[in-house]
């Protein structure tokens, strides 16, 4: 798992620094000239990461002062739970994009206490009428940030 | 000078500025609480009420909101992993990793206590080294403060992980974030870098979602698969009793707090530098304090000295970067940039007059950043037991309400759903960069000093060609990177040859 992330991190960082090497080679000297000074060194690296996690297998990987994953559960219940938490994620995204803020939040808040953590209902819908309260509270009231409406809603006409 | 040091207390406390500094200190703590709400961006939003105000009442105003925003910013970065402001995103890493130890209340201690040492430092340094420290910013030129960038780079790519391997990966982090903030309009030529064809990217990656993405989607997923609470099964009467133990181990590492204060001075004196560096580079220096390799493993798992060093270090920076502001009216980042606006606002100029005329005007600012600082502190302490268990509430029911924080937090910066795409982008680079295993503070602080590098380098070389390599700060320079890189792989060769 370590060294194919590592290596897809490589290959990516190859891809992007090669794309933006080529890219800035067409532009005046003075927009070049960072993107190429940082990119051609960028891509050399990145080239020797790719070439070591892919024939330096028996090179033990020097750890990073960084926080580590938690590894107590099999490796597929693991790949699991991630992709769970990805989709929870992007269907969050979703539904801001195509119901607004407003909406999604209290939506969302409710449908994961209740599919995800499987709590009460009582908990649940008091758990989500506060967030929403919070949210409407400090973020629109108070601060006034501009929450527009989504995209479904404004198509439907509803906003 | 002694006068009007206690004039400048004396003003401070009067009742009406007193009042003030308050009031901005209640602003302060929950903008530092809230990811994404940037302390500039609140100072910006406050100037128009300081029109009717006295100066020292709109500074103890401005500056006692300003001073606590990094304070309380750490509590968010302890407890969730979310960093509260950009100006906190170093305490994560070892502060977020003691909460999951069940070790929050601690970390807690040692942040907020750092904070204030720091704010002290910082203070203390804005009294004394406004004659001293003219000539040091005067003589350093784009050349200098290209090469400092490239220094700070060097510095936390080589320390960050071990070993030969660790090094190349620090380095590409740290490179990779160097080439990402060449994206937008270049400031030169006005060319669209990158920008893949929409508007969004024309003014470039925003700091914001960028961090959150890819300090809180790691961790969110791994709260997620855990199943369990950020202090997982941990008994809760361990985690909320810590926080005395935080404030012991301040002291225990005092020279530790106080070196870290004085480069976050240093750094907040240097224009454009900013706090967003000064963490890092603090965060660089506590792990170099590791005596042996199985401590310097300890950094990123839990050390309190990772949320020592960044902790004093982000609060110092608002002591140094205020002096040449206040003392040259050139602001060292952009929240002074906006305080700066507030001088001309109240009919005040920046420059000699400040340490004449105005001087305890300008002690009643270092007054409000240490009461401001006290202040908060001690609220903190009075409810951080229970700040420390939220540690302890199950991942379920925290879940949703750190991701609102997190989608609210990132849409903020741009309010464009761009925004958040990048927030959900980066968190997946972040995933992969901890599930390989590199460091991505590297990657933060090439990211943070990207643009100021590359204005930097194109000033150098239109302004000296290839000379600017042979100016001896810029070859001082130089060399302290050389050995900032080789001193770590000297020290694990020495002790390969003494195993």
């Amino acid at each position: 798992m370590h060294s194919k992330a590592s290596l897809s991190l490589a290959v990516l960082i190859m891809l992007a620094s090669g794309y933006g090497i080529v890219t800035a080679w067409s532009w005046p000297w003075k927009a070049a000239l960072f993107p190429l000074v940082i990119g051609i060194p960028v891509f050399c690296l990145a080239a020797a990461e790719a070439l070591w996690t892919l024939f330096g297998a028996n090179t033990p990987a020097g750890q990073a002062s960084d926080f580590q994953l938690s590894r107590h559960l099999p490796e597929k219940e693991m790949m699991r739970r991630t992709a769970l938490a990805i989709g929870w994620m992007l269907g969050f995204f979703a539904a801001i994009v195509l119901l607004g803020f407003p909406i999604a939040l209290p939506l969302f808040v409710f449908l994961y206490l209740k599919l995800q953590g499987r709590e009460s209902w009582t908990l649940s819908i008091v758990f989500t009428l506060v967030a929403w309260g919070i949210f409407y509270g400090l973020f629109d009231r108070l601060l006034h940030l501009p929450f527009p409406a989504g995209w479904l809603v404004a198509w439907l006409g509803l906003a | 000078m002694i006068d009007a040091l206690f004039e400048g207390l004396f003003l401070v406390l009067q009742w009406k500025a007193l009042a003030f500094m308050l009031l901005g200190i209640g602003l302060g703590f929950w903008v530092g609480l809230l990811p994404g709400l940037g302390g500039a961006t609140t100072l910006a939003l406050m100037l128009p009420f300081i029109y009717t105000m006295q100066p020292v009442e709109a500074f103890a105003f401005l500056l006692g909101m300003h001073a606590v925003v990094a304070t309380t910013g750490d509590i968010t970065s302890v407890l969730f992993g979310v960093p509260g402001e950009g100006t906190s995103a170093a305490t994560i890493l070892d502060g977020h990793a003691m909460a999951k130890k069940g070790e929050a209340g601690r970390a807690l201690g040692a942040a907020l206590a750092s904070s204030l040492v720091g704010a002290i430092v910082g203070a203390f340094a804005l009294a004394l080294a406004i004659p001293v420290v003219r000539p040091l910013v005067l003589s350093f030129g784009s050349p200098e403060l290209f090469m400092l960038a490239i220094v700070g780079i060097a510095f936390i790519a080589s320390l960050s992980a071990q070993g030969v391997r660790g090094m190349l990966r620090g380095f590409l982090a740290g490179g990779l974030g160097l080439f990402l903030a060449t994206v937008g309009q270049d400031p030169q030529a006005g060319v669209a870098r990158y920008t893949l064809g929409t508007l969004y990217l024309w003014q470039g990656l925003e700091l914001i979602p960028v961090l959150v993405g890819i300090f809180a989607i790691p961790e969110i997923i791994d709260l997620v698969v855990r199943g369990t609470s950020i202090a997982g099964t941990r008994p809760s009467g361990r985690i909320s009793k810590g926080a005395f133990e935080g404030v012991k181990d301040t002291f225990r590492h005092f020279g530790l707090t106080i070196r870290c204060s004085l480069i976050g001075t240093f750094i907040g004196i240097m224009p454009g530098m900013g706090g967003a560096v000064a963490q890092w580079m603090a965060y660089g220096h506590a792990t170099q304090s590791a005596r042996n390799a199985e401590e310097r493993k300890g950094f990123g798992a839990g050390d309190v000295r990772g949320v020592l060093g960044p902790g004093a270090a982000n609060n110092s920076k608002e002591g140094g970067s205020l002096i040449p502001t206040i003392a040259f009216g050139v602001p060292g980042s952009t929240a002074m940039a906006i305080l700066l606006g507030a001088f001309f606002l109240l009919g005040m100029v920046p420059g000699p007059d400040m340490l004449s005329k105005h001087l305890p005007v300008t002690f009643s600012m270092v007054w409000t950043i240490v009461l401001a600082n006290v202040i908060t502190v001690l609220a903190c302490f009075m409810f951080l037991n229970r700040l420390a268990s939220l540690t302890t509430v199950r991942g379920q029911l925290l879940i949703p309400v750190i991701l609102m924080l997190v989608f609210i937090g990132s849409y903020t910066s741009n309010n464009h759903y761009g925004d958040i795409v990048v927030t959900l982008l980066f968190g997946g680079v972040g995933y992969l960069m901890v599930l390989g295993g590199w460091p991505r503070a590297p990657f933060v602080l090439g990211l943070v000093l990207g643009k100021i590098a590359e204005n930097y380098l194109y000033i150098s070389v239109a302004r000296y060609e290839a000379a600017w390599l042979t100016r001896p700060v810029v070859l001082v320079l130089i060399a302290l990177a050389i050995a900032v890189i080789l001193y770590p792989l000297f020290q694990s060769r020495r002790r390969a040859a003494h195993a």
